[in-house]
């Protein structure tokens, strides 16, 4: 040990000069150490304050640089993207991307770049190839958690595709939703990577506590692979619920915004599921659909349905029940089949409607 | 005041380890352990720091380390072990193990009642990493028993230090950070970016933290109170591919590359690596830090730019 007090310029064999003053020049070392302290997340207890006194600073920072994307703006994806993206729709987008804050990617691999290429394409299929109509707008909350919660058809999940679409250019707060997607689709190659850059997640309760933490919309399909499962005379009979987004939704404060999806269940109709087959492939279903396998994989694309998409009033299940009804199976089953009740009777609404508008 | 000795500070972050400790007035003295003569950058730190050539994946190095007159005069309290980190982009290839090295060192460290904590730096790596993982991973994450013996043997030198923390009177700290990202731009232990091509339609998200907030980590680690197992990450994620393109475009390439590119996309395509691959090359996650935040103070403090135009890598200050 050298002996000297703390703090003091040391080190005589570097020329008299404390290397930590002598880089930045200006501010003693004592000043840094007692600068060196951790800003607490908000709403978060610091943490030991003797441990962080302690803790000297390592060093002067580094210094500020202009941030930039990692993948450049250059390429002819964005290039058509600024063709097929009016104004105004970009100045959406970058409003519901403001909260990603100044990093290229999100802590889920959401990138803001894939979002907009793909915003792009996808708006065409909105607007000229399913056609959405949508309404109840207003219901979805301008900021804060919130689930969305519809009802699930067809092979392909176009139905989650068209409400992300459709929130973010349509909704009067546009916002980016996150939706929850199957396990099995992470060990599906590239599309696990498309999935994954365009803000989808991988259903897991750990990532829908941290979306909801971090204030998202998440869109949920409560009836998991069992709504794409469905042959095609249970078309719109919703299929029975899991229960983990109404768990969450009590425990995050989160709304539920019921939804109802036309259109989606029509897009592919099963005719039959080749359960052997599925089974040795590890794939939930292996449909036999009028156009699949017969053409190939093209068979799976859907068809230009007209899709119908409604936003229904939020369930507040947080404000009637405390968080210890989550130990309480029959209470949750029960707001479950409310939230189920209301997709149903929402979906079998805009069916009549619909048939009636066809007579 | 606090004596520390320190494992394999022949590495790039021991340099900054290094450098910290001797700024730090907490810390009275230090005895750095490497296996080659004495590091460049030590000297200017001799009057704080002293150095001890020796091999620890040798018992007998060991033993006859912890009975040296250099060892008794310094007697330190606190050990930070370090493994033998190597920058991917100039060191191809495996990774010594360092298992026998953590148990044969924790072992004469545990029969020393002077010496209180010890403190093993260890990997994220050691998670596994399955495709319906969730996205950021906890230190309750099952560890990946299964992985090629490379990350196997940081589970186990990991393992082995668990083993000691339920002990009152040793108290051992494990911090786990994922890749690892130097000021020069180079990335530290991270298997994902080591070795060939990554498998064909994925591209795993690779949580980073800059060297200075890992050795910061490590301060708070030694000074603090709280042993246990902590996550310490920054706040990027960055996909494979892009840190992989960075860290190609600062490198000469190598002729033979072409030859392991095209090798490794045939065998992707025949699928001969499924089962020597591990997981963490298919399947990324980031890091919950919040156990490190709330028990040791730990906030990054630096930020990882990644420059589109010219590849380059920066850390940056994030105040």
């Amino acid at each position: 040990m050298s002996g000297q007090a703390p703090g003091a310029p040391r080190a005589a064999h570097l020329g008299g000069a404390d290397p930590f003053r002598a880089s930045d020049g200006t501010v003693p070392y004592l000043a840094r150490l007692r600068e060196a302290r951790v800003r607490p997340t908000p709403g978060e207890a610091p943490g030991d304050p003797s441990a962080l006194a302690a803790a000297p600073d390592l060093g002067p920072p580094v210094p500020e640089v202009a941030l930039e994307d990692p993948q450049p703006r250059d390429s002819w994806f964005d290039r058509v993207a600024g063709l097929l993206l009016d104004r105004d729709e970009e100045r959406r987008l970058e409003a519901a991307a403001a909260r990603l804050g100044a990093g290229a990617y999100d802590r889920l691999g959401l990138s803001m770049q894939t979002c907009r290429r793909t915003l792009a394409l996808f708006k065409l299929l909105h607007r000229y190839y399913f056609r959405v109509e949508s309404s109840g707008h207003a219901q979805i909350p301008e900021k804060g958690s919130a689930i969305l919660a519809g009802n699930h058809g067809g092979l392909l999940p176009f139905d989650a595709a068209m409400a992300v679409v459709d929130v973010c250019l349509r909704a009067e707060s546009p916002r980016l939703v996150r939706t929850i997607v199957e396990r099995w689709v992470g060990s599906l190659p590239f599309l696990n990577v498309f999935y994954s850059r365009v803000g989808q997640v991988i259903g897991t309760r750990e990532n829908f506590r941290e979306l909801l933490r971090g204030q998202e919309l998440v869109l949920v399909f409560p009836e998991g692979v069992d709504g794409i499962r469905k042959r095609a005379a249970d078309r719109y009979v919703l299929q029975p619920f899991h229960v983990g987004f109404v768990e969450e939704s009590i425990r995050n404060r989160a709304p539920i915004v019921p939804v109802a999806f036309i259109g989606a269940d029509d897009q592919a109709p099963i005719l039959y599921d080749v359960k052997p087959l599925a089974k040795l492939l590890q794939l939930p279903v292996f449909p036999v659909t009028p156009t699949f396998p017969l053409l190939g994989p093209l068979g799976l694309l859907p068809y230009p349905v007209r899709y119908e998409i409604e936003y229904g009033e939020p369930f507040r299940f947080f404000e009637e029940h405390p968080p210890s009804v989550i130990g309480n199976p029959q209470a949750v089953r029960e707001m479950v089949e409310q939230v189920r009740g209301r997709i149903q009777s929402m979906v079998d609404r805009r069916l009549r409607a619909r048939r009636g508008r066809e007579r | 005041m606090r004596r520390v000795l320190v494992s394999h500070v022949d590495s790039r972050l021991a340099r900054r380890l290094i450098k910290a400790l001797y700024h730090d007035p907490q810390v009275e003295l230090v005895l750095g352990l490497g296996t080659g003569p004495v590091p460049g950058y030590l000297k200017p730190y001799r009057d704080k720091c002293v150095y001890q050539r020796l091999d620890l994946a040798r018992p007998r190095h060991v033993l006859n380390l912890f009975r040296s007159e250099r060892f008794l005069r310094t007697r330190p309290d606190s050990v930070i072990h370090l493994p033998p980190l190597r920058d991917v982009r100039r060191v191809p290839g495996k990774l010594p193990a360092g298992v026998a090295e953590t148990r044969y060192l924790l072992e004469e460290c545990k029969q020393r009642a002077e010496i209180e904590r010890f403190v093993h730096l260890s990997s994220a790596f050691v998670y596994r990493a399955e495709p319906g993982n969730a996205n950021v991973v906890s230190e309750e994450q099952v560890l990946d028993f299964d992985a090629v013996s490379e990350i196997r043997a940081w589970v186990d030198a990991d393992l082995t230090c668990q083993a000691e923390l339920k002990n009152p009177e040793f108290r051992v700290t494990i911090l786990r950070p994922p890749t690892i990202v130097t000021d020069a731009g180079g990335v530290l232990q991270s298997p994902p970016l080591e070795g060939p091509e990554a498998p064909l339609g994925f591209d795993p998200m690779l949580a980073v933290v800059s060297e200075r907030d890992l050795a910061r980590a490590l301060l708070l680690a030694l000074h603090g109170d709280c042993p246990g197992i902590y996550n310490i990450a920054g706040r990027q994620v960055f996909p494979r591919s892009v840190l992989a393109r960075a860290l190609r475009d600062s490198a000469p390439r190598a002729f033979p590359r072409l030859f392991s590119s095209a090798a490794s996309f045939a065998g992707q395509t025949l699928d001969l690596f499924r089962g020597a691959e591990s997981g963490c090359r298919r399947y990324g996650f980031a890091l919950d830090t919040q156990r490190a935040r709330v028990c040791l103070g730990f906030e990054p403090q630096y930020r990882i730019e990644i420059h589109g135009s010219d590849g380059r890598i920066d850390t940056v200050a994030l105040r």
